[in-house]
Formats: C-alpha cells, sequence, structure tokens
C-alpha cells in the first residue's frame, strides 16, 4: 500500500530546503542545504537527498513552495501551491506550537516577527531596508575570523562575559569587532557579543512597537546558533522555544499547507524534474513603458511559467508571447 | 507649437493632456514613470530626497530632452519637501543645461502664473476646464469600476486589459458630448467581464502619499497586486475629489476639508503637511465603514506620513483593523512587495474565517 506524501520546498536567498511530510503530518524526510547561487540546481539536489531518504512505496500527493524562489522552483516542480513565507512560517510554528503568540524567524537575509492570537496570524514586520542582523551577517564574520559557523555557535555560549557591540549598523559593528579584539578581548565574547548586539538591532528595527507575548518561539537558519538563542533569552528575559524542526519551518509550513488542500491530483512533475535541464532565457516585455523583463522557465522545449512581470498578463503559461 | 510637460499624475495624465491642448499647447506627460524616467531622476537628485521627487525631477529631465519649453507641477504652500520641489527641480534642470521653465501651481491668487502667462480667452479658458473635469470624472468611474472588478475577475488580467482600453477610448474623445458617451458607455463594458459569482473579495483601503498612489510604476501596481489576491481596493487619492476640497465646490461633500478635519479630531487635531490628516480620516473612515484592512503606501522619508504612522497604529490597535505599512524607495524589490501583500491577504481571509466562527 502506498503512502501519500507531501513536500514543502522553501527556497530563500541562503538555504533550499525541502520536507516530505505524510497526511498526518508526520515529517518523513527533511533536508537542508545552500543556495550558493544556484536556486534550480540546488533544490534539484535537495530533492535527490529526500527522493533516496524516502522508501520506495511513496506517492507525492502535493507539492508547496515558499521563500523568495517560490515562483521559479514552484514553476520546475509543478507546485499545486505558491505561498508567502510569512504564512508559511507561521503554519508550522503553529502546527508545533498551538499556543503560540509570538514567532521570531531569522533567515539569510530577511528576518519577520510575526504576531499570532488565538491561534490566528493578526501582524507581522519584516526587515525593510537593512540586511543587519541576519545570517549573511554572522556568515560574513564566521568567514573573517576563519571559523564555521557551527564553531562560532558553540563558541558564543561559552562567553562568560561578553563584550559590548555596536548594533546599529553591521559596518561598524565590524569596526567595533575589530577594536575589540585589538584591544584584546577574547574571541569567545566577542562572539557573544555580536550575538547580543544582532539580537538588539532586531528587535528594535523589527519588531518596533509589536507586543512580543509567551510563548515564544525562534526559527528560520539563524535559529540554530545557539549565541542568538541565549542572546534572545537574555535580552527578553523569557524563554524562547526553539521549535523541533527550526531550520526548515518554511518547507514544513509550505508541506501542511498544500496537505490541507488535498486536490484530486496534483501538478507535481515527478522525481525526475530533479535531473532535468532547466534554462531561463529573458526578454523585455515592451507593451508598457514599464519595460519589465520577464523571465521564461522552460525544460526542453516546454514552457513551464514566467516571473518577473510586474502585471499579471505573463503570469502562468497561456497569454500571447 | 509650444510643448508642456506636465508633472506625472497617473491616469489623470489624459485629463490633464486634454485641457492643455484646449489652449492651443502640445501636451507631454505619460500615465506613469518608466524605468528609464527613475534612472534619470536618481541620477539628478540629491540621494535622500523623496520617491515622489525623483520621479517628477526624471519626467521634466526627459520633458526637456524632447523638446518640452514648460513644465507644471503642483507647489502648494505649507505642505511638505514639496513645496521646495519646483525651485530644487529648476535648479537642476539649468545644471544640467536643459531649458525648460516650471509653472509652480500653488496659491497664486486667481490666475496662477502658469495661466497668466497663456493668458488664454475666457471661452476657451473654460471649455479647457470642462473638458479636464469631464475626463477627470471618467477616469475616476472606469477606476472605481475596475477595482470592483479585479477582485472577482475569472481570468485574471482582463480588467486591467479593458480599462488600458477605456484610457485609450477616453483619450480619443475630444469634445464634451464624445467624453460623456465614453463615460456612460463605462458600466456595460466592464459588466461584459466574466466574474466569479462564488466568491466575496475583500475590502482594503489603500492610503497615504498622492503620487505614490497614483504612479503604478513606483507603487509596483498595487491594486493590481491587491486585486489579483481577491481584494477590492479602494484608493483615497481621487483627483476629483481633491480638486473639490482645494476649491471648495459641491455641498455636503463627505470628504470636504472639515469633514475630513472633524473625522481625524480624535487622533490628529492639526494638518501636518502633505496629506497626512487626510491618510488619518480616511483610516477611520475605513474603520467605520467596515474595511477588512488598510495599507498605508509612504515614500521612505516622507515627512508628514511617517510621523502619522504611530498614529495608524493606534488606530488600527483601537478599531482592530489589521494595517500594513510600507515605504517604497527606488531599491524597493517587487518580490518584498509581493510577500508582504500575499501576507496580508493571508490575515485578512483568517480574520474573516475567525469571525464567522
Amino acid at each position: 500500500m502506498e503512502t501519500k506524501v507531501y513536500l514543502g520546498v522553501d527556497v530563500g536567498s541562503i538555504s533550499a530546503n525541502i520536507v516530505a511530510v505524510t497526511g498526518q503530518a508526520e515529517v518523513m524526510a527533511q533536508t537542508y542545504r545552500r543556495v550558493e547561487g544556484h536556486p534550480i540546481r540546488s533544490v534539484q539536489r535537495a530533492l535527490r537527498e529526500v527522493r533516496r531518504a524516502l522508501p520506495e512505496s511513496v506517492r507525492v500527493a502535493g507539492v508547496g513552495t515558499t521563500g523568495s524562489g517560490r515562483v521559479l522552483v514552484g514553476a520546475v516542480l509543478g507546485a499545486d501551491i505558491v505561498k508567502n513565507e510569512i504564512s508559511a512560517h507561521a503554519r508550522a510554528a503553529l502546527r508545533l506550537h498551538p499556543d503560540v503568540q509570538t514567532i521570531l524567524e531569522i533567515g539569510g537575509q530577511d528576518s519577520k516577527i510575526t504576531i499570532v492570537r488565538d491561534g490566528v496570524v493578526v501582524d507581522f514586520a519584516m526587515n525593510l531596508v537593512c540586511a543587519a542582523g541576519t545570517g549573511s551577517f554572522l556568515d560574513s564574520q564566521a568567514k573573517r575570523l576563519n571559523i564555521t559557523i557551527e564553531e562560532l555557535s558553540e563558541r558564543a555560549v561559552l562567553s562568560r562575559n561578553p563584550t559590548g557591540i555596536a548594533g546599529r549598523c553591521t559596518v561598524f559593528a565590524e569596526s567595533d569587532m575589530i577594536h575589540k579584539q585589538q584591544v584584546g578581548c577574547a574571541q569567545d565574547d566577542i562572539l557573544m557579543g555580536l550575538c547580543q548586539a544582532m539580537v538588539r538591532n532586531y528587535l528594535s528595527n523589527v519588531c518596533k512597537g509589536k507586543e512580543i507575548r509567551e510563548p515564544i518561539v525562534l526559527q528560520g537558519g539563524v535559529s540554530a546558533n545557539k549565541g542568538i538563542g541565549r542572546a534572545f533569552k537574555e535580552i527578553l528575559g523569557r524563554d524562547v522555544i526553539i521549535p523541533r524542526y527550526n531550520m526548515v519551518m518554511g518547507a514544513y509550513g509550505a508541506a501542511l499547507i498544500v496537505s490541507g488542500h488535498d486536490g484530486k491530483t496534483t501538478r507535481f512533475r515527478g522525481f525526475d524534474a530533479c535531473d532535468r535541464e532547466i534554462a531561463t532565457p529573458s526578454f523585455v516585455c515592451r507593451d508598457c513603458p514599464n519595460l519589465c523583463e520577464v523571465i521564461e522557465i522552460v525544460d526542453g522545449g516546454e514552457l513551464l511559467g514566467r516571473s518577473g512581470g510586474r502585471c499579471l498578463k505573463w503570469e502562468g503559461t497561456s497569454g500571447p508571447r | 507649437m509650444t510643448t508642456l510637460a506636465f508633472q506625472p499624475w497617473g491616469n489623470y495624465a489624459l485629463a490633464l493632456a486634454a485641457s492643455a491642448e484646449s489652449f492651443g499647447v502640445k501636451c507631454w506627460t505619460s500615465t506613469s514613470s518608466t524605468p528609464e524616467i527613475l534612472r534619470l531622476g536618481v541620477e539628478a537628485s540629491p540621494e535622500f530626497a523623496c520617491l515622489p521627487f525623483k520621479g517628477s525631477t526624471g519626467h521634466f529631465i526627459k520633458a526637456a530632452r524632447e523638446g518640452a519649453e514648460y513644465g507644471v507641477i503642483v507647489n502648494s504652500i505649507g505642505t511638505c519637501r514639496l513645496r521646495y520641489y519646483r525651485a530644487v527641480q529648476q535648479k537642476i534642470l539649468g545644471e544640467h543645461g536643459l531649458e525648460l521653465f516650471i509653472f509652480g501651481l500653488g496659491y497664486d491668487g486667481f490666475k496662477p502664473p502658469l495661466i497668466r502667462h497663456f493668458d488664454p480667452a475666457l471661452g476657451p479658458f473654460l471649455k479647457s476646464i470642462a473638458r479636464a473635469a469631464r475626463k477627470i470624472g471618467a477616469v475616476e468611474t472606469m477606476e472605481k469600476l475596475a477595482w470592483e472588478k479585479r477582485a472577482v475577475e475569472r481570468r485574471p488580467g482582463e480588467t486591467t486589459r479593458l480599462l488600458n482600453e477605456c484610457l485609450r477610448d477616453l483619450d480619443k474623445a475630444r469634445t464634451v458630448p464624445e467624453i460623456r458617451a465614453c463615460r456612460e458607455s463605462l458600466p456595460a463594458r466592464f459588466g461584459a467581464i466574466p466574474v466569479r459569482t462564488d466568491a466575496t473579495p475583500l475590502k482594503v483601503g489603500l492610503l497615504g502619499e498622492a503620487t505614490l498612489l497614483r504612479d503604478r510604476f513606483l507603487n509596483h501596481n498595487i491594486e493590481e497586486i491587491l486585486g489579483g489576491l481577491g481584494a477590492e481596493v479602494n484608493n483615497f487619492f481621487l483627483m476629483g475629489m481633491e480638486l473639490r476640497k482645494i476649491f471648495h465646490l459641491g455641498r455636503g461633500n463627505p470628504h470636504s476639508p472639515k469633514n475630513l478635519f472633524k473625522l481625524a479630531r480624535p487622533y490628529l487635531k492639526n494638518p501636518v503637511g502633505g496629506h497626512a490628516l487626510e491618510s488619518v480620516a480616511y483610516t477611520i473612515l475605513c474603520a467605520d465603514k467596515g474595511y477588512d484592512g488598510i495599507v498605508h503606501v509612504c515614500p521612505a522619508g516622507c515627512m508628514p506620513e511617517i510621523s502619522i504612522r504611530p498614529i495608524l497604529r493606534r488606530i488600527s490597535r483601537d478599531r482592530d483593523i489589521p494595517l500594513l505599512e510600507y515605504s517604497f524607495d527606488e531599491q524597493t524589490s517587487h518580490v518584498g512587495v509581493l510577500t508582504r501583500l500575499e501576507a496580508f491577504a493571508d490575515i485578512l481571509y483568517d480574520r474573516r474565517k475567525k469571525n464567522r466562527r
């Protein structure tokens, strides 16, 4: 007897994640991969991993995509639902912690806060003009210090006396870190100071004016960093829950959403999609002065979809060319 | 023939062009900014100038390069940085070696410099006003119909196609009877769009800074995006309304300055520039009328709209109406706009479901 699975795919700036869940919302497989500039290829690799991890007898009954690459990857895989990441993250958090009231989510370049009351999202905020306080900055600092991001996480929590780092702007934060290292502060203390600065920046820029009530859930790629978790607990003075699938919550949420919309048939193009050569030629639409650059997603000779237009004209595969 | 460049005012550009042509003046304008116009404006403007400034500066630079001799921009006193747009833009144009003289339309008495310059006879002048007023009315009628239909259309994009077609027809209409005929045909034309009868669209109020509300390119087509998400928008910047407000026309106008003041009074007692007081008043109006949510658009660095943000948040909390604030500049990413609007629509749908329970 074959088991139905639903795939959730989250393609963000830094990572591409896939989660496979059963109809009962149990996770059967999950994978987290760095995008490294090739969203389609990294999703294909992630999909191969998921195929290996799943038993032969499964049948994919639905695919949901989310994240900033959701439209592109949705066309490549044949997604049934393409959902924004805010709703996907909220759905996942509500599944694991139904009483959650605040969801803090920090990813590669995005950071968001989602306010939930009585099990329904009521408000959200997202970083607007500045990516300070997101995973990219932690990455670049780890690289500068020639340590891995995992090491950074482990070492920050060892600190007993974190130094103060200016967190308003990453450029100044870096100058400040260098200053502290030149006066002889221990590296662990600097790293923890950096985590605290990032959390303060996030709380004052993204969460301004929002009421943070318990239970608080912290998720997204950066939540794997123990220093950040510790800084949140210290600065908020409250408990912060790091959920079970913290790294892949977006993908988990997308899978849950698609499993809830059980249509009769799926548009999923099969696991073969991970071996295909996808081309993305583009053209400039000259029908109005906007001159949108429209990207076509093509598999062999077959047009899978288009993206990039500002109006609805190039939506989907139909429509005149 | 003399060419006159109008500040971009969205689809109202048609009406403004029609009025200029009755003066015997050729008109240079467009219904929205373009990437090229914005690039020209950004290169020529101070970095921290607001987006509408960059847009209109680019607009005048392009117009001057294409041979326009005169420009017109609203230049009213006591609003916001808008007051200095004319002077600064004139200087920028000069520095670029462009000869285009900009008229400011402000409170300059009965005959503003623009009219004094061309000094038309009274007859043609009144005729031009009548045509422009008719066209403004027609644009408003078709836009309102489009907001309504877009939320329930069966084939995505059909309403916008029809709207563009109607705008072209309106542009061709020259005389008052032609314009009237065009306007009267609108309900039937929009009525012919196939709609989803089972849909109950969300009702979303769109308010904030006027240029941004009106320029499809600068606001990333926000009306269409919301329409595609099943939301019937109401864009609160209507030029007809605005003109009635400025010239104190129309008796019993619910949107007269007096009534808006009264509406906003519990939260804001003085105008703070731009359309900020209007934004506060319309937010309250939306709450009163049972809108599902409010989207507030604001150029990054817009003093009046930013100063009322805490007030809007307070109203949102007091009246329990969801609010999405978004500031736009030339770096704003389209995906970012989409993500937030989609998530906002999800919130509104979830609230509905919950309230029904």
